[in-house]
């Protein structure tokens, strides 16, 4: 005991590859040898299936559904390597307030005083990116987590969503919130990926933590219910998502974010469309010439 | 560790202790059923699981949230504001508790003033947009119209579910004015029983007003966990050379901060004090006073002990003991006379209705059947010495019809038809006029110290005859009124048959 609790909140829009990549840091970051928890902010409940060979677990509002008192243990699970699994859950699609869900999933953990009693080096908080009302910003709120990345491709969608993304913890930045860790770039198979997703951190003064290229591996890996840690551990993914687990343990300096304004995103993507337009264009020249 | 302050939201009263709002039957079958009687639980469940099969009704007839137990304690600290970030309608307690306040100062010959909360009044649009920057204009009304000592932030549903983040601005303004700001987390649904609201006040003030690390220790100085009731602990405690500050109604912000000084905590009701001493204590060093709570002969005797112990003045206490069994004794044969044969009832808050059921039995005054609001199967400290249900059992024996449930008329007509009291005891709106157009005189403990100590079971005999001379009033109003239930309903004899049948 006594040591401090690192807590990180990992950030992105549904369908992202966010669930993926937290899991592999996490399996990462047990693999060398630190206490982690992972803890699923996802009405879906299914952040840490990977890290229990495809099972879904309880979630604290599961228990909290059925028991007018909960025990926060009773929604702890012990994955791979002895990974800790919780996912606050939520109602269905449609009804109720899954944003109060991960405040009162949250809550019950911090009054049980959970990450100090399992003696944590690590709590990574996986949440939905979609920041619809202030439920979902919990974790970047005073006193829980103190970085957060968000993942993105280098799709237009995926990048508005970052942005939109780096307002909401701009404002909780501002008041003693998580900073602002930096990008991870997912999907990020070509130069011309990479050079969008350079130009965006540069524009809004953050950093790419690490690359993080589409691969079959994760795909294979997933189907087996296993994160490419465990399913894979000599490829070369696994060792991508090493690099990035290191990058992260490592990370000490967060920074309030800068994002674009509607005016200068439009004007930034409408740049960059006009580009690709140009590279369409030539790559058709280049076909109609042969 | 039973308090935890690390975290801005208190835990709930059902969480951390069990509490339950629904249970009928014999009063040594709950205390049975209660932690302290069943030990330390050895088996894997640890020291919070205290479960007592509750009754759960489908119907809800009244009631009161948390939210209004934090505007009758943070909302009475003199010098301080309070602001309700809600919609309007939470403030409509405003003018109730205003009334409560004023007297309650005049009664206690402090200046008479008016309540300072505010409102934020919540809107559609806040829902939508967030009510953080309303909330930030507020305080800075409020510091501008008060000059307070000390802000608190009395969170609500609404807020609750938006998720508004009061949390930020308290601390940033906080720093800004230099005054203590403090959110305090009362929304209603979070708990079924209001008393949670009390202990979220006391959480906030534990985390953000008492003096840490106090340069200088009183040690004539002991905290009262009071309301608003008269000052009978000063004369009390002023015969062991004892000083009172009572917290939190109508104390001062430094009244408050001064509690970590205290030689000890006390109180007179453990479903008020029992957050608040165990944190003291807890944090603070400051020991709470364990023992029964003082009411008849043998709870004030074992009171007046524990805190002369704990504060070294054991000499001081038999001295007082003695001479005022010596002085009550004949007066309370006087009045045993006149009450015999005569029935109460009493229908309060929980461990305030063991000590006064007590009362009732030194009068000679028979009592078999009470109404409680809630039931805590054990207090924060844990300590069996105050396991109030237990005291009472053990010296006045049996209460047979003991019913748990908050406060539903409906219900309250079938407990009353079980026992056929001669009065009503009660401190809570709602159930003295069912009872009235029963013939069923009620009396209204609005001083809630009058039933304290060796002179409360005198000052409860007299109460108790002044209202029996109100009988044939309470008659007449039963023979030209009816009540607003079906036959059907006031035929069952089981108040609680809609729980049962779910």
């Amino acid at each position: 005991m006594g040591k401090k609790t690192k807590q990180i909140a990992i950030y992105g829009k549904g369908g992202i590859g966010k669930s993926t990549t937290t899991s592999n840091i996490s399996a990462a970051l047990v693999e060398a040898g630190y206490k982690v928890m992972q803890f699923g902010c996802d009405p879906k409940a299914d952040s840490t299936n990977t890290l229990r060979g495809g099972e879904y677990i309880p979630s604290v509002l599961d228990l909290l559904r059925e028991n007018s008192r909960v025990d926060a243990h009773d929604a702890i699970f012990q994955g791979f390597r002895g990974v800790y699994c919780v996912e606050a859950g939520g109602p269905q699609p449609g009804v109720g307030c899954a944003g109060r869900g991960i405040i009162t999933a949250v809550q019950l953990l911090k009054q049980q005083d959970i990450f100090e009693e399992l003696d944590l080096d690590y709590v990574i908080f996986d949440v939905l990116g979609d920041v619809v009302c202030g439920g979902f910003a919990v974790p970047v709120r005073e006193g829980i987590a103190e970085h957060v990345f968000t993942i993105s491709s280098a799709d237009f969608m995926a990048i508005y969503a970052a942005n939109n993304l780096f307002r909401g913890i701009q404002t909780y930045s501002n008041k003693g919130g998580a900073l602002l860790g930096g990008v991870i770039a997912n999907s990020i198979n070509t130069d011309f990926h990479r050079e969008i997703i350079d130009d965006f951190v540069e524009k809004t003064q953050t950093q790419v933590v690490e690359y993080v290229p589409r691969s079959l591996t994760v795909t294979q890996a997933e189907l087996q219910g296993k994160t490419t840690i465990e399913a894979a551990p000599h490829s070369e993914q696994a060792g991508i998502y090493r690099r990035l687990a290191k990058r992260i343990a490592g990370h000490t300096e967060s920074k309030v974010p800068s994002p674009l304004d509607a005016k200068e995103l439009r004007a930034w993507s409408a740049g960059w469309a006009d580009q690709l337009i140009e590279i369409e264009r030539r790559s058709e020249r280049l076909v109609a010439n042969a | 560790m039973p308090i935890n302050l690390k975290t801005a939201v208190v835990e709930t009263r059902e969480q951390r202790l069990g509490t339950i709002i629904g249970w009928d039957g014999k009063a040594s079958d709950l205390s049975h059923e209660s932690a302290y009687a069943r030990g330390g639980c050895a088996s894997k469940c640890g020291p919070k699981a205290r479960r007592i099969c509750e009754l759960r009704g489908p119907f809800t007839q009244g009631s009161i949230c948390s939210e209004q137990m934090v505007e009758c304690q943070a909302g009475n600290v003199r010098d301080a504001v309070l602001i309700q970030h809600s919609p309007i309608g939470c403030g409509a307690g405003q003018v109730i508790y205003n009334s409560i306040f004023r007297n309650g100062l005049a009664m206690r010959g402090l200046p008479v003033q008016n309540l300072h909360l505010i409102s934020t009044n919540l809107r559609e649009k806040d829902m939508v947009f967030g009510g953080i920057a309303k909330l930030e204009q507020t305080i800075r009304d409020a510091w501008e119209r008060h000059h307070p000592k000390a802000i608190f932030i009395g969170t609500s549903c609404a807020t609750g579910i938006i998720g508004d983040d009061v949390e930020s601005v308290a601390t940033a303004l906080e720093a800004e004015l230099g005054i203590p700001v403090i959110p305090l987390h009362c929304e209603g649904f979070k708990s079924k029983h209001w008393s949670t609201g009390f202990d979220a006040t006391q959480h906030g003030i534990l985390r953000q007003i008492v003096r840490k690390n106090p340069e200088k220790k009183q040690e004539d100085l002991v905290n009262v966990i009071n309301l608003w009731g008269s000052d009978v602990f000063s004369p009390i405690l002023g015969e062991l050379g004892l000083r009172v500050n009572y917290v939190v109604d109508m104390a001062t912000v430094d009244e408050l901060a001064q509690m970590s000084e205290a030689a000890a905590t006390v109180g007179f009701c453990y479903t008020l004090s029992s957050y608040l001493a165990a944190g003291l204590e807890q944090e603070f060093g400051v020991p709470e006073v364990k023992a029964p709570m003082p009411y008849g002969f043998a709870g004030t005797d074992a009171w007046l002990r524990e805190i002369a112990r704990v504060t070294n003045r054991e000499g001081k206490a038999e001295d007082y003991i003695r001479n005022e069994h010596a002085r009550v004794k004949p007066k309370l044969a006087e009045l045993r006379e006149k009450l015999k044969g005569k029935k109460g009832y009493v229908a309060t808050g929980s461990a305030y209705a063991h000590g006064l059921i007590g009362v009732l039995r030194e009068l000679g005054v028979e009592v078999d059947g009470s109404l409680v609001f809630h039931h805590d199967p054990v207090y924060d400290s844990q300590d069996p010495r105050e396991d109030s249900l237990a005291h009472l059992i053990d010296q006045y024996g049996e209460v047979d019809n003991f019913t748990v449930g908050n406060r539903q008329q409906y219900q309250f007509f079938a407990l009353l038809q079980r026992v056929k009291p001669d009065f009503i005891i009660i401190r809570h709106n709602g159930l003295a006029p069912l009872a009235a157009r029963l013939g069923i005189p009620a009396i209204p403990l609005g001083d809630e110290h009058h039933a304290v100590g060796y002179q409360g079971m005198l000052n409860l005999g007299e109460s108790i005859l002044d209202v029996l001379a109100h009988k044939k009033y309470h008659q007449d109003l039963a023979a030209h009124t009816k009540l607003p239930y079906k036959k059907w309903w006031l035929d069952q004899k089981d108040p609680f048959l809609f729980a049962r049948s779910v």
